[in-house]
């Protein structure tokens, strides 16, 4: 039952569809102009509600973005991602709470911490491919859902609370306010958006894509491609953490759970309903996902049932994501 | 010094021998032909040469220097590029990004994460020089799953260029081709530098003939024989298992 | 002394409820390259149809004999009329399917909970697997000696089939061949879905067996399906013997890490992963050396 050299390993295309880059200029212009003008009116303009969900959107979208860099850019499938979510919250809890250091001293220390650790666990995870990385993935995450389970240093399955949000009263606002929190969030989106949509036009980034495409090629070609995807690895680390820093500020907590398969689940299928590769796919993939995730909890109880069959015929399905069947749609018609 | 040299090379999975002592010489601008038929050995003798499998025992030195088992990428660092016998593209994106991702591969600009790709306009000279040399030019902005089978190959061949090797291999590069397709690429590779080695793995008589000047041939992993066009066609133990009646 | 080999016993115990769902698992995966994660839902899948079963008839033996079969019929159903058609329609890849199994893992996990809530349940070990028996100077459950000998029972009759008989040669050559063996007039679809079927019933089977030593709850499958899952990547994917030795191995670490350092827990599990990945990526019974 052994395997050999070509087969199954040589998988050329990852599973999820994707789209050419670049995305082009001209049809972002003018839509993009009115996104950014109706997301900075939004606070003057709807409910309390409206707001908390935009909010849960953007993390939500940042969250979804790291795991695009490496998913849909890189092709490596990962089950595990939210360990770097869970990393980023519990890095300023300890930092905040347990070590004294005020916020802007916790959050860079956490995200170089992510980033070594990540290296790290990339090195060890892009040792493997497809299926077993998916695997070895999702066993490292379930390593750290175990330890912040059991660790009591970190008030184990209770979780953490007293996160602090940034201190914003040099200018004249606080960051308790929903509305100046929004505004924070959006900030840091917007940052994390510019930063991948760099990295994406790079030559880094089309070393990602090439080495999606055909890793093999990618190595013949003369790239030291283990780096690459290293590399790749902790970036998207770094991105997620970030989500989780500000996942752990909108709630004032962080517990175990953002550490969980079933967290790591939920983003991976926000980046395959927004179509992975497009930038903008995570975030439109986190719109669906929120809004159907709060449909679901007023119809039933049984949300994890729900979101399963969900999940199976979007995978099934859905092969370029929603904004990939958008853009065939509008490729049909010119 | 030769381009590329084997020394005793034996490979063996399990049981089976499917090198045996294997010695092979290439003279720099040499064009080399490995021909054999099937089983013979001749996809793993590529696979070994750049680096993709460890041989049983034996040296591959490429240009003097011995090959590092387990790196092709060092193996093209090195000077020696490959194209492969089932198209292995960059299948998503466009015939010049593929090509430019190949020229990028020993540029600094291979690290910059902020800068964009397209800033960096020697290497997307490069690219546009080799598209132009395998007559891609016209098809440069098309993506890769629109292109012809022949255009394929050509795009093949044309990213191991872009390493801007001292040695070439290619795998079968005519094959699956049409008549024409094989034509073209033929006049395309003689078309190449002299100063480029190549060595060349094929099954079709009439591309091998058309490029190369001296044929290698494998039997069961080992050399029968190596000699000139001339010496091949006449040699009566090739002639009557390989090249078939109507080359003698 | 006394401690050490109680221990050891309760490795190997272990060892072979983990390897019932470990050789599903990659029997499955080496066959028709499907990775399911939802493996461990059909372990559940098990074990609760066995307790509809024993409560109805009082007897474990018929729970043993057809709390298998619900997974076995689900995972038929599962292959043939899902995975098998969008695999064939090219529409999904390898890691699709594998993505797909996931979403069926958060659904399943939802199922159960739906229908049996959290609370616990047990089935009674039978009268004549009850007791201790005396075993090189210790005094040491029958039911675990039991399980032990199912499970090297099973592994070896797998062996038997699959390297000594036509359906085993018939399997073997329909991973390296499919349009070939479908040519030679075997339904391969339907093949692969017993086959299908057969992996998940030796998970669910798995569920039944270790009910008397295991609590029957909602969460079973997924503490005991990660420990597969190493398992399965620490014996290299695919590979049966690989399943078996990597299952001995991962049992006996889990088990003495609980009883010498009780707040490992599965980290020692975790740390054999990691370490088998840094220096043999391909596990340790998987094929040699890909570069890529």
């Amino acid at each position: 039952m052994s395997t050999e050299v070509t087969c199954r390993q040589s998988e050329p295309r990852a599973a999820l569809k994707l789209l050419p880059i670049p995305v082009s200029r001209r049809a972002c212009g003018i839509p993009l102009v009115l996104l950014a003008a109706g997301l900075c009116a939004l606070p003057s303009v709807v409910s309390g509600y409206a707001m908390t969900l935009a909010v849960e959107v953007m993390i939500a979208g940042v969250f979804a973005s790291g795991i695009n860099l490496l998913t849909g850019y890189t092709g490596l499938v990962s089950l595990g991602q939210a360990m770097f979510l869970g990393l980023g919250g519990y890095g300023i809890a300890i930092g905040t709470a347990l070590l004294g250091w005020p916020l802007w001293v916790s959050a860079p220390v956490t995200l170089v911490v992510v980033a070594a650790s990540a290296t790290v666990i990339g090195a060890i995870c892009t040792r493997t491919r497809g299926v077993e990385f998916l695997l070895i993935t999702l066993a490292f995450s379930q390593m750290f859902y175990g330890a912040a389970i059991k660790l009591r240093w970190t008030n184990g399955s209770d979780g953490m609370t007293g996160i602090p949000r940034p201190d914003l009263s040099l200018l004249g606002v606080s960051a308790d306010s929903p509305a100046t929190f929004y505004y924070y969030v959006l900030a840091v989106s917007v940052l994390a958006l510019l930063l991948l949509w760099r990295i994406v036009n790079s030559p880094f980034g089309s070393i990602l894509v090439g080495i999606r495409e055909n890793e093999r090629r990618m190595m013949s070609m003369g790239y030291a491609v283990a780096n690459y995807k290293i590399g790749s690895f902790a970036l998207a680390a770094i991105v997620c953490a970030v989500a989780g820093i500000l996942q752990s500020q909108y709630t004032y907590f962080v517990g175990p759970d953002s550490m969980s398969w079933q967290m790591s689940g939920e983003g991976v299928l926000m980046v395959i309903i927004g179509g992975a590769n497009v930038i903008f796919g995570p975030f439109a993939g986190a719109a669906i996902f929120v809004v159907v995730k709060q449909a679901l909890s007023l119809i039933t109880d049984e949300y994890n049932l729900f979101f399963g069959i969900f999940f199976m015929l979007v995978v099934a399905f859905f092969r370029g994501g929603v904004l990939g069947a958008i853009n065939t749609l509008i490729g049909k018609l010119r | 010094m030769s381009a590329l040299e084997i020394r005793n090379l034996r490979k063996a999975f399990g049981g089976l021998q499917v090198i045996s002592d294997l010695d092979l010489k290439v003279p720099s601008g040499q064009r080399h032909a490995v021909i054999g038929p099937n089983g013979a050995g001749k996809t793993t003798l590529f696979n070994i040469i750049t680096g993709w499998q460890p041989p049983t025992s034996g040296e591959i030195l490429i240009q003097g220097i011995p090959v590092q088992q387990g790196r092709p990428d060092l193996v093209t660092r090195g000077g020696l590029s490959r194209s492969f016998q089932k198209n292995m593209l960059l299948e998503s994106v466009t015939v010049l990004e593929n090509l430019r991702v190949a020229c990028q591969a020993f540029h600094a600009s291979r690290h910059s994460v902020f800068r964009s790709c397209r800033s960096f306009s020697d290497v997307v000279r490069k690219a546009h020089d080799v598209a132009e040399q395998m007559h891609l030019d016209n098809v440069l902005h098309r993506n890769v799953n629109e292109l012809s089978y022949g255009q394929k190959r050509q795009l093949e061949v044309a990213i191991a260029l872009c390493a801007e090797p001292k040695i070439l291999l290619m795998d079968e590069p005519a094959a699956g081709t049409s008549p024409d397709e094989r034509a073209n690429l033929i006049k395309l590779i003689n078309g190449l530098s002299s100063e480029l080695t190549i060595l060349l793995v094929e099954h079709d008589m009439d591309v091998v003939f058309a490029i190369c000047d001296v044929i290698t041939v494998l039997s069961y992993g080992k050399v029968l024989t190596t000699g000139t066009k001339v010496e091949i066609q006449s040699n009566p133990q090739v002639i009557e298992a390989y090249l078939g009646q109507h080359h003698a | 002394m006394q401690h050490f080999l109680i221990q050891a016993l309760n490795g190997v115990q272990l060892s072979m409820l983990v390897f019932l769902l470990a050789v599903g698992l990659t029997l499955i995966f080496g066959l028709m390259n499907i990775l399911n994660l939802a493996h461990g839902a059909f372990f559940t899948m098990g074990a609760y149809f066995g307790l509809v079963v024993a409560n109805k008839t009082g007897s474990f033996w018929l729970a043993l004999l057809i709390g298998p079969l619900l997974p076995f019929v689900a995972g038929f159903v599962l292959q043939f009329f899902i995975l098998q058609p969008l695999a064939q329609r090219g529409r999904s890849t390898h890691l699709d399917l594998a993505l797909l199994t996931f979403g069926l893992l958060f659904a399943t996990a939802g199922a159960v909970e739906y229908i049996y809530g959290s609370a616990f349940h047990s089935i009674a070990t039978p009268d004549m697997l009850r007791g201790r028996i005396a075993l090189l100077g210790i005094e040491y459950p029958l039911y675990r000696l039991f399980i032990i000998a199912v499970g090297i029972a099973i592994a070896l009759a797998l062996v038997l089939v699959i390297d000594r008989t036509l359906i085993g040669a018939t399997l073997r050559a329909g991973v390296d061949n499919r349009e070939m063996v479908t040519a030679l007039g075997i339904n391969i679809n339907v093949l692969f879905a017993l086959v299908f079927g057969f992996g998940s019933a030796l998970a669910g089977f798995a569920g039944v067996v270790s009910a008397p030593v295991m609590s029957i709850y909602s969460n079973m499958g997924i503490g005991i399906v990660v420990t597969t899952f190493v398992v399965v990547v620490v014996g290299g994917l695919g590979n049966l013997k690989g399943s078996f030795y990597a299952s001995l191995i991962v049992g006996m670490t889990d088990t003495f890490a609980q009883a010498f350092l009780p707040e490992a827990e599965l980290f020692a599990v975790y740390a054999l992963l990691i370490v088998v990945m840094i220096f043999r990526p391909q596990g340790l019974f998987g094929a040699v050396g890909r570069v890529a």
